[in-house]
C-alpha cells in the first residue's frame, strides 16, 4: 500500500512544479493539461488513503496515472506497427486499464519532438510520427515508436494495408490470453476491435453475419493476405529506409523531413524524394 | 486579363473572388436560366455576403449544416481508416479488386505543406503516372487535389478518393453520410451527390486530356459509398452520372461565354459592398438593391436550396406576383400567363382572354367553377 502511494506523491509533486514551469512560459493548454492529471492523481491519492471498498475503481484510477505516453506505448508495442490515434485509444481500452483519449494524443506528437531537441536520447523512447516512403517527412496521423527499425516506421503505398493486418494478426494473437482474465466489459471490448478487423479481412468473418469470431480464423486470414503483400511493402519499405539514412540527420530520421516551400521559381531546397 | 474578367471584377467589386467548391460548382446546373446567378457565379461574387447586406439573411438549404458536417467527417474518417480498410472491402466485394491492390496513397497534404496548388501538382504527377504506367500505378489515392476552369477562374475540387486498377479506369469514390435504406436512398441527396461527383470527372476528364491522354480513362460511374441500413457499416452503390457530366460540361461552356449577358448590363453596374478596412461594408442597402435588380432572376423554389441570394429573388418576385413563387409545375401549366394577378383575373371573368390565352382561360374558370361550389357547399 506504501509504494503506490509513494509514487503518487512524487508524482503529484512533479506535476505541481511542471505546472508552475508551464504557467510562467505561458502555455495554457500544457496547464489545462497537466492540472486535469493532477486532478486525477488527487482523486486517486484519496482513494488510496480511505479504505478501498471498490478495489476495480483503484486499479483503473492508479494504471490511468501512467503518463499518456506511456499508455500509447503500451499499445503500440501490443500492434507492432505505427497506428493513427484512434486504433490506439480502441486499443488500450480493449487490453489495459485506465482511460486514453485520442484527444489527449494530440499534443503528444508536438511534445515529444521539442523533448527530444531539448535533451537528444534522453528517454528511453520517444513517441514519433511514421515517414512517408516518398518525401520521407511525417506521415499524417500515424504515431510510431522512436526504438524501432526505420523499416518499420516507414509508410510505403503498401505499408497501411500491411500494417493493419499485422495489427490484426498481432490483436488476434494477444486475445485469447486476455480472455482468461478479463472481465465481461474488457472482452466485449476485445470482441468489438477483433469483429472490426475480421469484417476487413477476406475469410476473417463470422460464418454467418452476427456469428461470433475466432481469433484464430482471424490470424490465420491475416496472414494469408499478408503474404501477398509483404515481399513488394518490404522492398519499398527498406529501399526508403536507405534513403532516409542517407538524407536524414539524426532528428529528421525520427520525425520527418522538414520541407521548405517550393516556390514556381524552383529555387527552394530540393525535395529529398527518389532520383 | 481579358475584357471580360476586367467587367466581372468590377461588377463583384474590391472583395476578393470566392473560390468555387464541388457543391458550388453543382449548384450551378440547378437553375441554368438565372442570370443573376450566373453573372455572380462568373464574377465570384459572395452571395450570402451579398444576401445579409439587402436584408435577407439567408437561414438554411445553399450552406451545410455543422451537424451535417460533423458526421460526414466521422463517417468518412471510419471508411477511411487503416489505409481505407473499409474501402477495400467494399472495391473487392462489388467490383472486383484484386487482392495485390491495396495501395494507398495519402494525398492530404504533401510533406506537411497542405496548400492547393502543392496538393494539385503531386495528385496531377501521380494521376497522370498511373493513366500512363498503369502497371506502376496505385490503387487508392486519398483527396487528391483536382483543378478546374470555372467562368475564367480556377476552382480547386477535393474528391473524397479516387480509385485506380478497377478495370484499369479510374472511379471517382464519394463518401457520403447519408443512409441507404433497404437499397433506397432519398433522392435529393443522391442527385447532389452525383452532380458533385460529375464536377470531379470533369476536372479528371480535363487533366487527362491537357496531356493528350484519352478522357475515356476516367469512368463516368461513380462509386457512392454510404451507411447501410440502420448501422454504421458501409455499403457501396454505382451511380451513371453520363447525364451529370454532361450537363455540367454545358453549364461551364456557358459561363466560359458570360461575355454576352455582360454586354447587355448597363456599364458601371457593380456589386460592390464597400467593405472599410474593418471588414464593415458600407455600400448602401438601397443602391445595392437595385443594382442587383438591374440583372434578371428567374427565381424558383428550388433556389432556396442552392443559392444564397435566394431569399431576395423571392421577395422580388412574390412583389411582382410571378408566377415562379408558386413553383415550376403551377408555372408550367400556366404557361403562357406572367403574373399571378392575371391568373385570378381571367379566373373570376374579369379580365378578357386574348386569343393564346382561351384555352388556360377556359381552364381556369372551370377550377374556380368547382372551388367555389365547394366554398359555398360547406357553409
Amino acid at each position: 500500500m506504501q509504494e503506490p502511494l509513494d509514487a503518487l506523491e512524487t508524482r503529484i509533486a512533479e506535476l505541481r512544479r511542471a505546472i508552475r514551469g508551464a504557467l510562467t512560459v505561458r502555455e495554457q493548454d500544457r496547464v489545462r493539461e497537466l492540472r486535469a492529471e493532477l486532478r486525477r492523481a488527487e482523486r486517486s491519492w484519496d482513494a488510496l488513503v480511505t479504505p478501498p471498498d471498490r478495489p476495480e475503481e483503484d486499479r483503473q484510477g492508479l494504471a490511468s496515472l501512467l503518463p499518456a505516453r506511456e499508455q500509447v506505448h503500451q499499445a503500440l508495442t501490443l500492434l507492432g506497427a505505427p497506428a493513427a490515434p484512434k486504433l490506439i485509444a480502441a486499443v488500450h481500452a480493449a487490453f489495459f486499464a485506465g482511460q486514453l483519449t485520442p484527444s489527449r494524443l494530440a499534443s503528444l506528437r508536438r511534445d515529444e519532438e521539442r523533448s527530444y531537441r531539448a535533451a537528444p536520447g534522453a528517454r528511453p523512447y520517444y513517441l514519433c510520427p511514421a515517414l512517408t516512403s516518398d518525401l520521407l517527412s511525417a506521415a499524417r496521423a500515424l504515431l510510431c515508436v522512436s526504438t524501432w527499425p526505420l523499416e518499420q516506421r516507414i509508410i510505403g503505398p503498401l505499408s497501411p494495408r500491411v500494417d493493419f493486418l499485422t495489427a490484426a494478426i498481432q490483436i488476434a494473437e494477444a486475445a485469447p490470453s486476455l480472455s482468461g482474465a478479463a472481465t465481461g466489459s474488457a472482452s466485449a471490448a476485445v470482441d468489438r476491435l477483433l469483429r472490426r478487423f475480421a469484417m476487413n479481412i477476406p475469410g476473417a468473418g463470422p460464418a454467418q453475419p452476427g456469428g461470433s469470431v475466432h481469433a484464430e480464423t482471424i490470424a490465420a486470414a491475416a496472414r494469408a493476405e499478408f503474404d501477398i503483400h509483404f515481399a513488394r511493402d518490404h522492398d519499398d519499405r527498406a529501399q526508403a529506409a536507405v534513403r532516409a539514412r542517407q538524407q536524414l540527420d539524426d532528428a529528421e530520421q525520427l520525425f520527418g523531413a522538414r520541407l521548405a516551400a517550393v516556390d514556381d521559381t524552383g529555387t527552394g531546397r530540393r525535395l529529398p524524394g527518389p532520383a | 486579363m481579358t475584357a471580360t474578367d476586367a467587367r466581372l471584377d468590377s461588377l463583384r467589386g474590391s472583395t476578393e473572388p470566392l473560390s468555387f467548391t464541388a457543391r458550388t460548382i453543382a449548384a450551378l446546373t440547378a437553375n441554368p436560366g438565372c442570370v443573376r446567378r450566373a453573372l455572380m457565379d462568373a464574377a465570384g461574387a459572395d452571395k450570402a455576403a451579398l444576401a445579409t447586406h439587402v436584408g435577407f439573411p439567408q437561414r438554411s438549404g445553399a450552406s451545410q449544416s455543422p451537424f451535417a458536417l460533423t458526421r460526414g467527417g466521422i463517417f468518412e474518417a471510419q471508411v477511411k481508416a487503416s489505409g481505407g480498410a473499409d474501402l477495400v472491402r467494399l472495391l473487392r466485394d462489388k467490383l472486383g479488386l484484386d487482392l495485390p491492390e491495396v495501395s494507398y496513397s495519402d494525398l492530404e497534404s504533401v510533406g506537411g505543406n497542405t496548400t492547393k496548388k502543392v496538393r494539385y501538382r503531386r495528385t496531377r504527377a501521380l494521376l497522370l503516372r498511373a493513366a500512363r504506367h498503369p502497371d506502376q500505378a496505385g490503387t487508392l489515392y486519398d483527396h487528391p487535389m483536382l483543378r478546374l476552369q470555372v467562368g475564367g477562374h480556377l476552382a480547386y475540387l477535393e474528391p473524397d478518393v479516387v480509385a485506380f486498377q478497377i478495370q484499369g479506369k479510374f472511379h471517382v469514390v464519394e463518401v457520403k453520410s447519408f443512409a441507404v435504406i433497404d437499397g433506397q436512398a432519398d433522392e435529393e441527396s443522391v442527385a447532389a451527390a452525383a452532380m458533385q461527383a460529375a464536377a470531379y470527372i470533369v476536372a479528371l476528364q480535363d487533366m487527362l486530356t491537357a496531356e493528350s491522354l484519352s478522357a475515356s480513362a476516367v469512368s463516368t460511374d461513380v462509386i457512392l459509398v454510404t451507411p447501410e441500413n440502420f448501422s454504421p457499416q458501409a455499403t457501396a452503390t454505382f451511380i451513371d452520372v453520363r447525364k451529370q457530366v454532361a450537363i455540367l460540361r454545358r453549364q461551364l461552356a456557358r459561363m466560359a461565354r458570360i461575355g454576352v449577358l455582360l454586354d447587355e448590363l448597363p456599364s458601371g453596374l457593380t456589386f460592390d459592398l464597400a467593405p472599410d478596412p474593418d471588414g464593415n461594408y458600407t455600400r448602401a442597402r438601397g443602391e445595392l438593391a437595385s443594382a442587383l435588380e438591374v440583372v434578371p432572376a428567374r427565381y424558383q423554389p428550388r433556389c432556396l436550396k442552392t443559392c444564397e441570394l435566394a431569399g431576395f429573388c423571392r421577395d422580388e418576385a412574390r412583389a411582382a406576383g410571378a408566377l415562379t413563387v408558386l413553383g415550376s409545375v403551377v408555372r408550367d401549366d400556366l404557361g403562357s400567363l406572367d403574373s399571378i394577378s392575371t391568373a385570378l383575373a381571367l379566373a373570376s371573368g374579369i379580365r378578357q382572354p386574348s386569343a393564346d390565352q382561351a384555352d388556360i382561360a377556359r381552364a381556369l374558370r372551370y377550377v374556380k367553377s368547382i372551388s367555389d361550389t365547394l366554398a359555398g357547399g360547406t357553409v
